[in-house]
Formats: structure tokens, sequence, C-alpha cells
């Protein structure tokens, strides 16, 4: 395969605040017109990577390039060819939303007839046609939302970076919010996002898993399935799944059963292990013998959330 | 270059659209200050009068009550009822109901008439309120010190026109009635314009913070510079809006004279705003949130009132404060004004001041020029 040049290069880029590493020797690189993500716990170390590669946070060592600029010397340079959105919502909430749009617009240089024909496409992509002059803060969250990305990629940026875009939307508004981000990437944007969410994390085509600010895996989300799981996953439903899931942990700490892990989902339980079929008898029967009644069981996928935890543990 | 000036317009323009919205921002800003001009001059701008005074006269004669008259006459007292007994006074003190009480002793008119008489009279005051007490010191001492001559030209056996006494020839320049509002008004307008400036400016970049916006402004082709244009001018325009507006109540509500040049007074009103926007910038980016930004303005905006000369001229203070106002913006643009408005000055007599206010201002916003490009990148 031909070595693409990289939008986005991370080189061991690390912070400290203090004592405290909030990323930690961090390397990855982002492909042009890939949605690229950051998957993490919260104080994982995903906002302060994106602080630093936006070139408002200085590393304390490390080194970055997006779109082969060098941020740390020349953070202006790429001001005008990158769109952020933050974790808070970015507009004003007392401006009306045409009155946001031409700000950002103006700011990032936009004028008369330019000005006017952006601010109607970003209007029509966040279905927001007709309500121009309502206040931000009369929106609904996932408006608002909408209206936020409308705003950061009213300049056309090359790289557009989304920190925990969609946290506290709701279901619905997440999906149309991806589906939009997926006609951008269409278009031929970089796209990098963090998130805590899995079923988000699923939709990106390369992921990085952050833990305690280090990368401790990245790629596709298949490619993650296949690399990070020893065994393959068992759903097991039963009368107390709380209580089974201590029962099958201390079977595997006193090493009855080889087990790799055993995890609550909800009213299930997923145990991994390698061969984890042919185990199937010997569950029930370590539940029996505590008095829990086991029903189905059933190999499944893995899901991306099976991966993450399998990958923490390691 | 026309677009870099459209960008840190559009910034400009978001700012007063935020004013609008915060409509009791705008309207502190604009009204407040003229508000407060209005209150404080309608009460220093008179003469401390109708205080209530108790009389006890235990001697009841011709003499003691022509010298009750004379307290009367002044104007300075408002005389109660009169009583008969001490306790009544004392209870009036206690309760704050009185501010001064007159004793007269049985013996009054006999010690006034006879030759080698001391005629007494026992006066007590409610220092709990100082000033008020003061005045009416000033006021007893007063009629006292007219009947004293009397008594001696009547004792020396004279005619009251052989005696002329001792009087200062009286020759007031400036303030020729020596009205107390013509010298706090225009310290009330100094302040006043320096807290607007300072908080207006204080909220800023803090708002952004508060938000969560600073961020994108940060994201935004905006160079630091960009922003600190772009967040100023507001504060400049209704600074001085507000300069203009107070300075016209001054003028017009409570007859401070304009002797001086108007266009100087407003260059170097500008100047002053300048000086006390770079300080508000370095409280904005100091501060983590609006409330901090406040307090901030509060103790800062209250330790330059000290120097503006409004509560006590600064030229009575300890000597080391008399050397800290050189420091004070607020001084020296105090300075200016009254020497402006009441004295006529101009830049031969002022220069002094107008230079030690551009060497502070250019001294102060260098440094929050650095100070708010170290914290904004």
């Amino acid at each position: 395969m031909i070595a693409e040049r990289s939008t986005i290069v991370s080189e061991n880029l690390t912070k400290c605040f203090g004592e405290f590493t909030a990323v930690d020797d961090v390397s990855f690189d982002v492909h042009p017109g890939e949605i690229f993500g950051f998957l993490g716990p919260n104080g994982s170390g995903k906002t302060t990577t994106i602080r630093m590669m936006l070139g408002l946070l200085t590393p304390t060592s490390g080194d970055v390039r997006v779109l082969d600029v060098p941020v740390l010397e020349q953070p202006e340079a790429i001001r005008g060819r990158v769109g952020y959105m933050s974790q808070r919502f970015s507009l004003y909430n007392d401006l009306t939303v045409f009155q946001n749009l031409r700000f950002y617009g103006t700011a990032y240089g936009l004028s008369n007839e330019g000005l006017k024909q952006r601010i109607d496409r970003a209007l029509q992509m966040a279905g927001l046609e007709g309500r121009e002059n309502v206040r931000t803060h009369e929106l609904s969250g996932g408006w608002r939302q909408r209206l936020a990305l409308g705003a950061a990629i009213l300049h056309e940026p090359e790289v557009l970076f989304l920190d925990e875009p969609t946290a506290g939307v709701d279901p619905l508004s997440r999906r149309e919010f991806w589906e939009l981000l997926y006609q951008l990437v269409a278009d031929g944007v970089t796209v990098f996002v963090t998130t805590h969410y899995m079923d988000e994390a699923e939709h990106c085509h390369r992921l990085a898993l952050l833990q305690k600010g280090q990368i401790i895996a990245t790629g596709s989300p298949d490619d993650l399935r296949d690399q990070g799981m020893h065994g393959q996953v068992l759903e097991i439903v039963s009368s107390d799944s709380a209580r089974a899931t201590k029962v099958l942990r201390a079977a595997k700490m006193e090493g009855r059963l080889p087990l790799e892990s055993v995890e609550l989902y909800g009213s299930l339980v997923h145990v991994i292990a390698e061969g984890v079929e042919s185990l199937q008898d010997a569950l029930a029967l370590e539940l029996m013998r505590s008095e829990i009644e086991s029903g189905r069981m059933a190999v499944i996928e893995p899901s991306l959330e099976d991966v993450f935890i399998a990958y923490m543990r390691d | 270059m026309m677009a870099k000036w459209r960008k840190i317009w559009s910034l400009s323009l978001k700012e007063f659209i935020h004013l609008r919205s915060d409509w009791w921002l705008p309207v502190f800003m604009l009204f407040g200050g003229a508000l407060e001009l209005l209150l404080v001059g309608w009460a220093t701008s008179r003469p401390i009068t109708n205080l209530p005074l108790m009389i006890l006269d235990h001697d009841r004669s011709a003499a003691s009550r022509s010298f009750v008259v004379s307290l009367e006459n002044t104007a300075t007292f408002n005389l109660e009822e009169p009583v008969y007994d001490v306790a009544v006074i004392e209870d009036a003190l206690r309760l704050g109901e009185i501010n001064a009480a007159v004793i007269i002793p049985p013996d009054f008119s006999s010690e006034l008439s006879s030759p080698a008489g001391r005629p007494i009279v026992a006066v007590l005051l409610n220092g709990a309120e100082s000033i008020p007490a003061t005045a009416a010191l000033r006021a007893i001492e007063g009629v006292t010190r007219e009947m004293g001559e009397q008594i001696l030209v009547q004792r020396l056996g004279l005619q009251a026109e052989e005696f002329e006494g001792f009087i200062p020839s009286l020759r007031v320049w400036f303030n020729e009635s020596l009205v107390e509002a013509l010298y706090t008004i225009p310290a009330e307008l100094g302040l006043m314009l320096e807290f607007t400036v300072l908080l207006f400016a204080a909220l800023s970049f803090t708002r952004e913070r508060e938000l969560g916006t600073l961020e994108n402004l940060l994201v935004m082709p905006f160079s630091t510079l960009d922003l600190v244009i772009g967040k100023s001018i507001p504060v400049i325009m209704v600074g001085f809006l507000d300069f203009i507006l107070m300075l016209g109540i001054t003028h017009w509500a409570f007859g401070v004279p304009m002797r001086g040049s108007l266009a100087l007074l407003l260059v170097l009103a500008l100047v002053y705003i300048l000086v006390e926007l770079s300080k508000g910038l370095m409280i904005s980016v100091m501060a983590k949130t609006q409330h901090q930004a406040f307090l901030l303005v509060m103790m800062v905006g209250l330790s330059d009132f000290m120097f503006t000369g409004y509560a006590a001229p600064v030229e009575s203070m300890p000597r080391v404060i008399q050397w800290v106002a050189n420091f004070i913006p607020a001084h020296h643009f105090l300075e200016i004004v009254r020497g402006i408005l009441l004295k006529g000055a101009g830049m031969e007599v002022l220069w002094p001041h107008v230079l030690a206010l551009t060497i502070l201002g250019l001294f102060i916003g260098g440094f929050s020029m650095r100070f708010v490009r170290r914290s904004l990148s």
C-alpha cells in the first residue's frame, strides 16, 4: 500500500500537570478522509490531547503536526484550516441562530455573498431553515449540537476536531449527527472525534483506546476485536446475574474454571474464555451449586465494550 | 487590512448584542453612575441644617432665651420641644433622636450680668455621628463667640461700633461659595467612570471563560491583539458615552462650571479610560468566574476611591499615602477634572498630572498587554 501523507501526526505527546501525567507518550496518525476516534473513560486524557493538537495547550514533550503544520511553532497557521467543537456548547446562547453563524463566518474572513451562501447551507444542513431569528438558548440539545457543527464547518475546514460532540444528546439526535459527519467525510473532511460511547466508537474508521493517558490499542473496530479478545464471549441468562458474576469470578480466581473474564451486562453475564462453548456445562454446574438457575447460553460477537474491557485488563 | 478590521468589528458587534440581552449591565453602566451622581450630588450639595437640638433651660431668663434664639437663627438646628429633665436628654441621645443638647444652668443670666461672672452652658453632642456633631459644635461655638464679644464690649464700657475685633478678610477662589458639591461631584464623576470601565472590561474575557466559549474564540483566526481590540472597542465607546452623560449632569443639574477647555477634558478622559481598560483586561484574564472578576473590581475600585479625594482631601492624608497617590491614575485624573472644571486650568498647569497619567498608562497598558497575551496563549 502506498503510504499517504497523514493529516495528523502525534509523536510521543506528553502533558504533565505537576505530578500528574494527563497524557503519557501518545503517538498516532490520522489518515486523510477518515473518522478517527479517541475512546476512553472520563479523565483518560482525551480533551487534553485535543487541546494540544489545536495549539491551546503546550505539551510537556513530544510533537504534533496537523496538515503538515508544526502546531507548537505555528498554531495560527492551522486556525483557518481546522474546525473545532468543544465539549461544552460552543455558541452564544443569547445570540440568535443567524447572529451566531454570522459571527463565526465573519471571524473566518467571509463576507457578503459568500457569507450568505455558507450560512444558508449551514442552516439547511442543521435543518434550521426558517428559525434563523430564534435565540440559541431556545433550541433543544440536538438542534444546538447540529448548529454548533454547522458553525464549526462554515469556513469549510479540512480537519474537524470534535470533543465529545454528542454528550447529553438523545440517541435519535446522535444518529442524525453521525449521518452529518459521514456526509462531511464523503466531501473529503478528516474528522477527529473523542467519545466514551461505545456505539459511537463503532462508527469510526479507526480508533485509539485510551486509558490513564496512554494509548492501549489502535486499529479499526474489527481489528481491535480480533486482536484484543483472548477467546469468545458467552452470554448467560440467569436468575440472579449480579450474584452469578461474583460466583464465577470466585471460580476463576480459585482456578476451578479457565476463564479470561466475567462481566455483568445489565441483566446478563458475559463470560470470556478460550473455547468457551465447551465450558457451558461446567458453568451451569458452578452456578447451580450456589443455587442460581442458568437459562439460555449463547456465544455472541464481542461488543466494543467487551473489547475495551479486555484491553483494560491486559 | 479591511478584512482584518471586519473580523475585529464582528467581535465588537457580538459584544454589543450581549449587552442588549444582558440589559442590566448597560443600564448599570450608563445610568448607575448617573444615578449615583444625582443622589450624592443632592445629598452633599446642601450645608448641614435642621439638626435636632434639645434645650434644657434652668435659667428661663431673657438672656437665656436670647441665647436660644441665636442658636435657632443659625439654621443649623431644629429645636425640639423644651425639656425640663436631664434624663429626657440622655434618653434622646442614647436613642439617636437628637444630635446635640444644650443645658443652661440656673445662674446663667446672673453670671452674665455680674462684672466678674463666668457664664457657662453645657453642650452634649452625639459623637457617634461625627460629621453632624462637628457641624453642631461649630455653630454653637460661633454663637458663644459672638456673645463673648458682646460681654467683653459691655464690660470694657465701649460702644459696639468702637470694637472691631480681629476679622480675616475672606476671598475664596474657584468655588466662591465653598459649596461642598463642587468638590465631591467631580470626584464622584471620576470614580463612577473608573467603576464602569473596570467592570465592563473585567467581564469581557471572564464571561467567555465561564460560558466555555473562550476556547473557540482562541481557536478562531484571531490574534491576541485582535481579541483585545475587538473586546475593547465597546468598552471605550460605552465608557466615553457614560462620561459625557455624567459630565452633562454635573454641569446642568449641579451647576459645576466648565471653565477650561472641554476638548482637552474629553481627550484626557479618553486617555484615562484606556488606562482603566488595561487594568480591567488584566482582571479579566486573571479571574476564573464573573463573580471573582466583580469582587476584584470592587477591591481595586474601592482602594482607588481613597485617592480621588472624595472622602478626604489627599493633601491632608499621611505622607506615605500622598506618595502612593502619585501611582494611582484616578488621583491624577481627578486633579485634571477639578483643574479644568473649577479652575479653568490648561496644559501649562496640568502637565505634571497629564504626564504622570500618560506614563502610568503606558506602563500599565504595556504590562497588561503582555499579561493578557501570556494568559490567553
